[in-house]
């Protein structure tokens, strides 16, 4: 099923605020979302949120017969599914050109770059080797998948352990998690995806974007890039065509702090997190402790109304509001009767109403108070819900 | 700045006692409940067989007409009938013809040969007229149209051939459930409050105010204002809007006197309060004895 599309009123609006440097959600330019990474029980399982973005990944091992060009190397084979409980644009079995450019990248970003080391998958050469699948679910679609899978792939890859084995001869003997401790795979570096979504012809850049700035986005960038400063790949999709000088400043926000006088010093918050992330988890697991998807969960306290807060510039909301109501003519609204015994002042953006209690308005107290009877009725109280029960009586 | 506190109290459900001569009680069944376990039945939409049961595969009313049995869902993707108002959004322009949402199961078909040509003139389409579609119709843009036929795979076949179907220009657009509009003999109304309502069966209402001057002649909906509208103006029409939602919020038959009632219900609140839960139900209440009262 197709997603409704988006009403020329709402992209105006979005490309407007763009301009003026503003988000949806209140970010900066730059700023990602909240990343929270949850590992489950098993090795090798991983949640990203990224925001509202969801990503699953689990790892997986096998023993295979290596492939023929290489004997003594094992596979890696990466494989992302968009499920259709991420949005309903995504339908099961559907070949998508989201799908084919996401699966791309992700080969790109992990297997191109060779961080993790093929040869010590090698059990014997030419004939066994390990096989290392890693699935990638996209559970809600937020905006900006490729993050969130690069980061869950590589969470789930360092948090996974292979079973050892023992080689006598040309005899190869498995032993069980609970005969011998797993082995982490050995990863050289974590390289990761950062996407920037351009608008307006390149004009202005977005970090980040969310599923409503990715609709009106006219291209989009993903570079992968590591800790050390190396570049894994560079990914631009859209058919927008970018100057150099618009992708350097790119790269050099990538860097660590301070570097670039045309940027701010974002640091890209995805490094120091996962790094800490993996090695955390892993003490809780050592020392005992209870580990998993259900253990990251907030118990005993009601988080669905819960949101996160998102910054809001207050510094000129009633300046901006008297100016625009000055500019407006009088309005014509209809009040109720009882406020005739108050005071309005037209040029308030606070307008009193009924049966609201105003905390810190220093007007009349009202509750409790009959007012005067008006005979012009206009609903009749059929002594069904009052909800406020100070309200004034008519 | 000041603060506004609202207690939250218990709601009370109250029924709005109907008159006796209104129809029976309604059949209203869930998916999996037996409708009935007479074979001699033919079996409608919404409906399968479960060992010589008659079960509802959907949530809703069971409609009888003699010998066939079919269940008519609440919630549901519209579903078109021949002569039907609509309000839709342009998505795609293809090469004789505009494909439109209308929130049902396939994409609405616009022909380039079901609209009127600017100028009123009757000819046949030429490859002219097909690079120009753009000018008229681009993708985002909304339209009122009517069903003209149903194609074999279930897409309607929309037109635009009068002048009151066209183009919209500024306005509210609101989504609601199609169960909810209730077909009638004219879908456009001139309120007397001074906007216009298009209930389009199809569940999207559009909400204008009213047009003073009449349409140039030939424009069938061509041209589209930009003046700036007054602010009077935009107050009914958030007004009108509010009401809507609280009226598909309460499930109520969408149609002009309800909407009429429920507007001079809401007068005597801020437009912006009428987005609390429990003042709409207030106006509803009061919309729904009126109505009451009406029919009585």
């Amino acid at each position: 099923m197709r997603d409704t599309p988006l009403s020329n009123c709402e992209r105006l609006f979005l490309l407007q605020a763009i301009q003026e440097k503003k988000r949806l959600d209140g970010r900066q330019t730059y700023d990602y979302r909240n990343i929270k990474i949850l590992f489950g029980t098993d090795y090798g399982c991983c949640i990203v949120e990224l925001g509202k973005t969801r990503v699953l990944c689990q790892v997986s091992c096998e023993l295979v017969p290596p492939k023929d060009s290489r004997p003594t190397e094992g596979i890696l084979y990466f494989n992302l599914e968009l499920s259709p409980m991420a949005s309903p644009a995504f339908e099961s079995n559907r070949q998508s050109e989201l799908l084919v450019m996401l699966n791309r990248q992700l080969e790109r970003c992990l297997r191109n770059s060779k961080c993790i080391d093929t040869e010590s998958l090698c059990v014997i050469s030419g004939e066994k080797v390990w096989q290392i699948r890693v699935d990638v679910h996209v559970l809600n679609h937020d905006g900006n998948l490729m993050d969130a899978a690069s980061i869950a792939a590589i969470s789930a890859l360092s948090h996974f352990r292979r079973p050892d084995v023992a080689i006598q001869g040309r005899e190869v003997t498995v032993f069980s998690p609970e005969e011998r401790d797993p082995i982490p795979l050995s990863i050289y570096h974590m390289p990761i995806c950062v996407s920037f979504a351009f608008f307006l012809q390149g004009s202005y850049l977005l970090v980040d974007p969310c599923e409503r700035e990715e609709r009106v986005k006219d291209g989009l960038l993903v570079i992968a890039m590591n800790k050390h400063r190396e570049i894994c790949s560079i990914q631009s999709s859209g058919g927008i065509m970018l100057l150099k000088d618009q992708v350097k400043p790119v790269e050099m926000l990538l860097l660590v702090e301070g570097e670039h006088e045309n940027h701010s010093s974002e640091r890209i918050k995805p490094f120091p997190v996962l790094l800490c992330f993996s090695s955390f988890v892993l003490m809780q697991r050592k020392e005992g402790g209870k580990f998993g998807f259900a253990e990251s969960l907030p118990i005993e306290r009601i988080t669905a109304l819960k949101r996160d807060e998102a910054p809001v510039e207050m510094a000129d909301v009633k300046d901006t509001a008297e100016e625009i109501i000055n500019r407006t003519e009088s309005s014509t609204e209809v009040y109720p009767p009882g406020l005739k015994t108050r005071e309005r002042s037209a040029a308030s953006p606070v307008l009193v109403a009924t049966g609201t209690a105003q905390v810190g308005e220093g007007i009349v107290n009202s509750w409790g108070l009959e007012e005067d009877e008006d005979d012009e009725v206009i609903i009749e109280d059929k002594g069904g819900g009052t909800y406020n029960h100070n309200c004034i009586c008519k | 700045m000041a603060v506004e506190m609202r207690l939250p109290a218990a709601l009370k459900h109250i029924c709005v006692k109907t008159s006796k001569s209104h129809r029976e009680e309604k059949h209203l069944v869930v998916p999996g409940d037996v409708i009935t376990s007479d074979t001699g039945f033919m079996r409608g939409h919404g409906t399968y067989m479960d060992e010589d049961r008659l079960t509802a595969s959907v949530a809703g009313e069971v409609e009888r007409v003699n010998k066939l049995i079919c269940v008519k869902p609440l919630k549901t993707r519209y579903n078109g009938e021949v002569g039907d108002v609509v309000v839709g959004r342009i998505t795609e322009v293809q090469q004789k013809r505009w494909k439109v949402e209308t929130n049902s199961r396939l994409d609405s078909l616009l022909l380039l040969s079901s609209v009127n040509l600017p100028g009123g003139e009757l000819r046949r389409r030429s490859t002219q007229d097909e690079l120009a579609m753009r000018d008229y119709l681009q993708e985002g843009d909304l339209i009122s149209a009517e069903v003209q036929s149903i194609f074999s795979d279930g897409a309607l076949s929309l037109h635009t051939r009068s002048l009151k179907y066209g183009k919209l220009g500024q306005g509210v657009l609101v989504s609601v459930s199609p169960s909810l509009v209730k077909r009638q003999k004219t879908h456009f109304h001139n309120l007397t409050c001074g906007a216009s309502v298009i209930l389009g069966n199809n569940g999207l209402i559009w909400i204008s105010p009213t047009a003073t001057r009449e349409e140039e002649e030939g424009g069938g909906g061509f041209h589209t204002s930009l003046e700036p509208v007054s602010l009077s103006d935009r107050e009914v029409v958030s007004r009108l809007r509010n009401c809507l939602l609280a009226l598909a919020t309460h499930k109520v038959s969408l149609y002009d006197t309800s909407l009429l009632y429920c507007y001079e219900s809401s007068l005597s609140h801020q437009i912006k309060d009428l987005m609390k839960p429990e003042v709409m139900e207030e106006i509803v209440l009061a919309t729904r004895q009126r109505l009451v009262e009406h029919e009585g």
